[in-house]
């Protein structure tokens, strides 16, 4: 049984994501309008929000510590805010800024932070082998750190993952993949290209536990990972955890989503795990006052994250030219030109 | 005799909360021959393109809104001499 | 026969059509006259493309020839091949050229070696396309261009087409080409209308099918003091830069290179012996690329021609987020100025 106090750390979260998510839908659409220029405005480039995917994030990363692993997709926000990455230097790198986590190189789809083990990557299920990586270096260390790889249910299809499954299982490695199904792959539904009827089964065929969460729901993705992590931490190898999520938004912030059937879009807007957490915890005797709390307090940390972000200065030009190599030769003797 | 482009009768349902839009792309020069129901312009309402088609044929006289101009719902994109 | 939505079917060149709808064009023609033409890729199907490569097609062809595919670039890129190999004309389409990374098998070592190492015993005639470039700060996986990767392997033509005039013509070749072809489309270029374009690059069409030859270079501009050879977003910003040069009385020729294997040595050559200078401006990584095989094409044929040469290009770092990043290593318009100034 879950504790009160972790369901509210989640539920805290949860909120921070999604309030997260809405502020940056805000600020990428300045100077976006009324026609939509994807390189315009104080945040250019591709944005992926999770807006309905916090479940997933929040109900694996509460049993992580920061010793643990964690690769996310190109849609990693919510992951990141739930492994505890900075959330001030995050922003300043989402706006491009000089003290983002990446120096303002990597953006939102390439977030680093060492400090707590995460990283991301924009090119789908290509996270996963880094992590069966970690997970390496923790069982040939004999440490008890694990790894967790995040992907959505579109990227199943990729050798990368199903490579790593099957390194991980004949290796007994550490890894909790978590596949985060949404039910679209941009534009293509899940049954036009995956020709299984949940992605759990996948496991199936590397002789590892699949685990499916057919339901958004934090506390039952919770109860889920705490299996999987411990499976891993004990020496126990890999665990496929795949968690029904909903799209609430389109898969980048430029997608129209004409393809997307109303009722799907009303569908994900319906079933939403916050809302569904806030009950439990109602029921667990926290009142609305407290709840109202949570939020705000989300409200301000994600505030003052944009505005601290936004206050930071844009990186020197001739930066772009660091860091290809932290020992670079042609640095050292003067570069060649 | 002349025919106006107007930009209410293509606006899509789900946009009815949109005022404002862009022409992104003009495909006649003005001067250029149309025949009725060619694609003359595409416009941009936030995220969604639609294409506007010639009511009728003939020459396009004017674009009245040049590329990437904004308008509002329901101005007049351009004209078409029917001669 | 329903008209495609690609078709705004205007008559002659009254009608200016967009690079993506120029290139659908083609697609749609190809397609019409040959049932063993099929296009292959993710999100093609009802999205049209995510850089609307494909947009409208769905409205005149059936799912089995405007395919969805899993996210499996190996799987279909690969099966592209087998279907070539059996007589087809597939099109696949790799969404960025940046995830090439993930099916670089099927690409180098069975379309591109196929033909060689069967000694012409069998043959693969598909299209591989796939969207290129950067300057709208996409960062380090989704900016690149890799036109120097393509073209350094052995066995597949490349061609960079920069108007939708070329983009038409160059895909009616590909398509009809016995030869694999990588033809590869710049975001910027195709007139989408979420990344707006340059003035350039749309340009009068005619309906009618016509090819753009693979292998030979395109004078964009005709000028007699600085030769530019470049390709992609950077031919427009080559003549923008030779409109300012013109200016101060510096009269500059822009190649538009257009196909990179095989390679038109002969159009560059007569214009640098016309200028004697040479710069080459590319939108990849600038070293053991396309700049330094141009100029080496030069000096081999004409070394006392070359007065003198510059080039610019991505210094040798990947593609940084940040707008005052990527603008400092993507050559932009003053950039190439600047190069045909000290080359002057």
């Amino acid at each position: 049984m879950v504790g009160v106090n972790t369901l509210r750390e989640m539920y805290e979260q949860m909120v921070t994501a999604r309030r997260y998510e809405q502020r940056l839908q805000e600020e990428y659409l300045e100077g976006k309008q009324p026609a939509f220029d994807i390189s315009a405005g104080p945040i250019p480039g591709e944005l992926h929000l999770a807006a309905g995917h916090e479940a997933a994030a929040v109900g694996v990363c509460a049993h992580l510590d920061d010793e643990d692993t964690v690769t996310a997709p190109h849609r990693p926000h919510h992951v990141a805010i739930a492994k505890g990455v900075d959330l001030d230097r995050m922003t300043a790198e989402i706006f491009g800024r000089e003290t983002g986590l990446c120096k303002g190189k990597g953006g939102h789809m390439h977030l680093f932070d060492p400090d707590v083990n995460f990283a991301c990557s924009g090119i789908i299920a290509q996270g996963c082998p880094p992590a069966v990586g970690a997970a390496m270096a923790a069982d040939k260390r004999n440490e008890d750190s694990v790894a967790v790889a995040y992907l959505g249910e579109g990227a199943v299809d990729q050798g990368a993952f199903l490579e790593s499954l099957n390194l991980a299982a004949v290796r007994e490695l550490p890894v909790v993949f978590v596949v985060e199904d949404n039910d679209w792959a941009i534009s293509m539904p899940q049954d036009r290209i995956t020709d299984v009827d949940t992605i759990a089964e996948r496991a199936d065929g590397f002789d590892m536990p699949g685990v499916r969460v057919d339901h958004d729901d934090a506390i039952a993705v919770y109860e889920a990972a705490r299996d999987a992590v411990g499976r891993a931490r004990n020496g126990n190898g890999p665990t496929l955890l795949d968690v029904q999520v909903h799209r609430r938004m389109g898969h980048f912030m430029g997608d129209a989503e004409g393809y997307r059937p109303d009722e799907d879009s009303e569908r994900a807007q319906r079933l939403d795990a916050i809302e569904r957490l806030a009950d439990d915890l109602r029921d667990r005797g926290v009142d609305d006052a407290e709840l109202q709390e949570l939020r705000e307090l989300a409200e301000d940390r994600v505030e003052d994250a944009i505005e601290w972000a936004k206050a930071q200065p844009e990186p020197d030009p001739a930066d772009a030219h660091e860091d290809v190599f932290v020992d670079d030769p042609a640095a050292a003797s003067g570069g060649d030109d | 005799m002349s025919t106006d482009v107007d930009s209410e009768s293509v606006w899509p349902a789900d946009a009815d909360d949109v005022d404002e839009a862009v022409v992104a792309n003009w495909f006649v020069r003005e001067g250029g021959a149309v025949d009725a129901g060619d694609t003359l312009c595409e416009i941009q309402i936030e995220k969604v393109s639609v294409d506007v088609p010639a009511p009728e044929s003939g020459t396009l006289a004017e674009r009245t809104v040049p590329e990437n101009g904004e308008f509002r719902r329901g101005d007049v994109l351009g004209r078409i001499e029917t001669g | 026969m329903s008209k495609p939505a690609s078709d705004p079917g205007t008559g002659g060149v009254d009608r200016e059509l967009t690079m993506s709808r120029a290139m659908v064009d083609a697609i749609a023609s190809e397609m019409r006259a040959d049932d063993e033409v099929f296009y292959m890729g993710e999100d093609v199907q009802d999205y049209g493309g995510i850089f609307d490569s494909t947009e409208g097609l769905l409205e005149e062809f059936d799912r089995d020839r405007v395919m969805d595919v899993p996210i499996s670039e190996t799987a279909y890129v690969g099966a592209a091949v087998g279907a070539a190999q059996a007589g087809m004309r597939p099109i696949a389409e790799i969404m960025f050229a940046d995830f090439v990374g993930v099916c670089l098998d099927q690409v180098y070592n069975q379309m591109a070696k196929n033909t060689y190492m069967s000694g012409s015993a069998v043959n693969v005639p598909m299209v591989l396309t796939t969207a290129v470039g950067g300057e709208y700060n996409d960062a380090a996986q989704h900016s690149q261009t890799l036109y120097g990767l393509f073209s350094h392997l052995p066995g597949m033509q490349v061609v960079v087409p920069s108007t939708a005039y070329d983009a038409k013509g160059l895909m009616h070749a590909a398509v009809r080409s016995d030869d694999p072809v990588v033809y590869m489309f710049h975001k910027r270029l195709m007139g989408i209308g979420w990344m707006p374009a340059p003035e350039g690059p749309k340009t009068p069409v005619p309906e009618d099918d016509y090819t753009v030859p693979i292998g030979e270079a395109d004078v964009k501009r005709e000028g007699g003091d600085v030769t530019v050879a470049t390709l992609g977003l950077h031919v427009h910003r080559a003549l923008d830069a030779a409109d300012q040069l013109a200016d101060d009385g510096v009269d500059v020729e822009v190649i538009d290179l257009r196909s990179l294997v095989p390679f038109d040595t002969e159009t560059v050559l007569d214009s640098v012996e016309k200028t004697g200078r040479l710069v080459v401006v590319d939108e990849d990584y600038q070293s053991f690329g396309v700049t330094g095989e141009v100029v080496a094409r030069v000096a081999e044929r004409s070394p006392d021609a070359l007065e003198a040469v510059e080039r610019v290009a991505i210094p040798d770092v990947p593609i940084p987020y940040s707008r005052p990043l990527e603008t400092e290593v993507n050559p932009q318009v003053e950039d190439i100025v600047a190069a045909v100034e000290s080359v002057e």
